[in-house]
């Protein structure tokens, strides 16, 4: 019977945090900037339906419709964006109950 | 900004001054006035000349209507016999006769249906052009 | 915080909105009833002069704030007290059909202003409550 001790162990590879980058497939990113990213799109989005509803308020030459269909594209990729944002932290509270 | 709701309602003051020529046409059939010489003159039929009006119009080549200016006709009056009149011609060829304003009335009265017509086709713009903007409220649902 | 939680949104600018069509209307409606009236001069709103002060107002607030402000916070109480000076006789003939016209575009604008200030206010609530 080999002593326990002498068996080669190699426990499985875990994720640096902080350090070197875990190999990627080339072209994708890591999922925190795939987020952050999203983020400041959504963003980008409320201020600029913003700007559009400032512009025609103080009588700029925009179509109202348009600014409308800025609006409601805003609001709809806050909604999505706060969903996203839900699913995760569901996902991270059940992770967080698994017992070990 | 200009929009289509101001062009119609151009449209709409030009229809509603180019009527009241013709109820003034109307109204004076048998009228005289007395021009500048202090003479009596048969009233002349007023008409309304249409203009596209500059300062109404919008990038995309839409221009709005101005009634540029109110004409008086210049035509042959009506020549009646009557030496009586208090004003009939004193000398000339047409002694003894009244001078009465030569309005077509069955023109004027078509004139007018036209007019009415046209008012009306642009209150139906207005209110598509009304309809249109609330509608699209509906967009944010 | 609590009074910042509008400054990101167009809350204020819409409310400002709101109150100046608000009283056009009533001006333009008084144009209307005085149709008839010998000698009646027209009066309305200058909404190019509101807009305008409305821009400056925004444009103010997107400045970011030296120490040498001395001005008040809010520059919107500035668009809205100057709501009184806005009036001003029109010495065009009062066609009842342009008074009209102008009631019904400063009631599109209403409604507008309305709908989107709505929409605004279920979006922070959708905000603060994290309910989609």
């Amino acid at each position: 019977m080999t002593p326990v001790a002498g068996l080669p162990i190699t426990p499985p590879p875990l994720p640096t945090i902080g350090g070197q980058q875990p190999n990627l497939p080339a072209g994708a990113q890591p999922f925190k900037n795939v987020l952050v990213e999203a983020l400041e799109q959504v963003n980008a989005m409320q201020s600029q339906a913003n700007q559009a509803v400032e512009q025609l308020v103080t009588g700029g030459d925009v179509n109202p419709a348009e600014v409308l269909t800025t609006l409601q594209k805003a609001d709809m990729s806050f909604r999505m964006m706060l969903q996203i944002r839900n699913k995760l932290l569901q996902a991270y509270q059940e992770i967080n109950n698994i017992r070990i | 900004m200009i929009s289509a709701l101001d062009i119609s309602t151009s449209a709409l003051v030009a229809q509603r001054i180019r009527l009241d020529t013709v109820s003034s046409n109307l109204a004076n059939l048998t009228s005289m006035t007395r021009d500048e010489n202090g003479e009596m003159q048969p009233y002349q039929a007023r008409f309304v000349i249409f203009q596209t009006d500059e300062d109404l119009q919008t990038r995309q080549g839409a221009i709005g209507v101005k009634v540029a200016n109110v004409e008086t006709e210049q035509i042959e009056p009506n020549y009646r016999h009557d030496p009586n009149h208090p004003y009939a011609i004193k000398s000339g060829p047409k002694k003894g006769y009244v001078a009465y304003p030569n309005i077509n009335m069955t023109a004027e009265m078509v004139d007018a249906l036209v007019a009415t017509r046209a008012y009306e086709a642009n209150l139906g713009a207005i209110e598509l052009s009304k309809n249109m903007a609330q509608q699209s409220l509906r967009i944010l649902g | 915080m609590m009074p910042n939680l509008f400054a990101g949104t167009t809350i204020p600018v819409l409310g400002e909105v709101l109150n100046f069509a608000q009283a056009r209307h009533t001006v333009l409606a008084g144009n209307v009833a005085n149709v008839n009236t010998p000698g009646y001069r027209l009066r309305d709103l200058n909404e190019a002069e509101f807009q305008q002060q409305l821009k400056d107002a925004i444009h103010h607030s997107q400045r970011p704030p030296s120490l040498a402000d001395t001005e008040q916070p809010d520059p919107l109480l500035n668009v809205r007290q100057s709501l009184e000076n806005l009036l001003y006789h029109d010495e065009t003939n009062l066609d009842l059909e342009k008074q009209v016209a102008e009631m019904t575009k400063n009631h599109l604008l209403h409604n507008f202003a309305l709908t989107v200030m709505t929409d605004q206010f279920q979006l922070l609530q959708t905000a603060i409550s994290e309910r989609v």
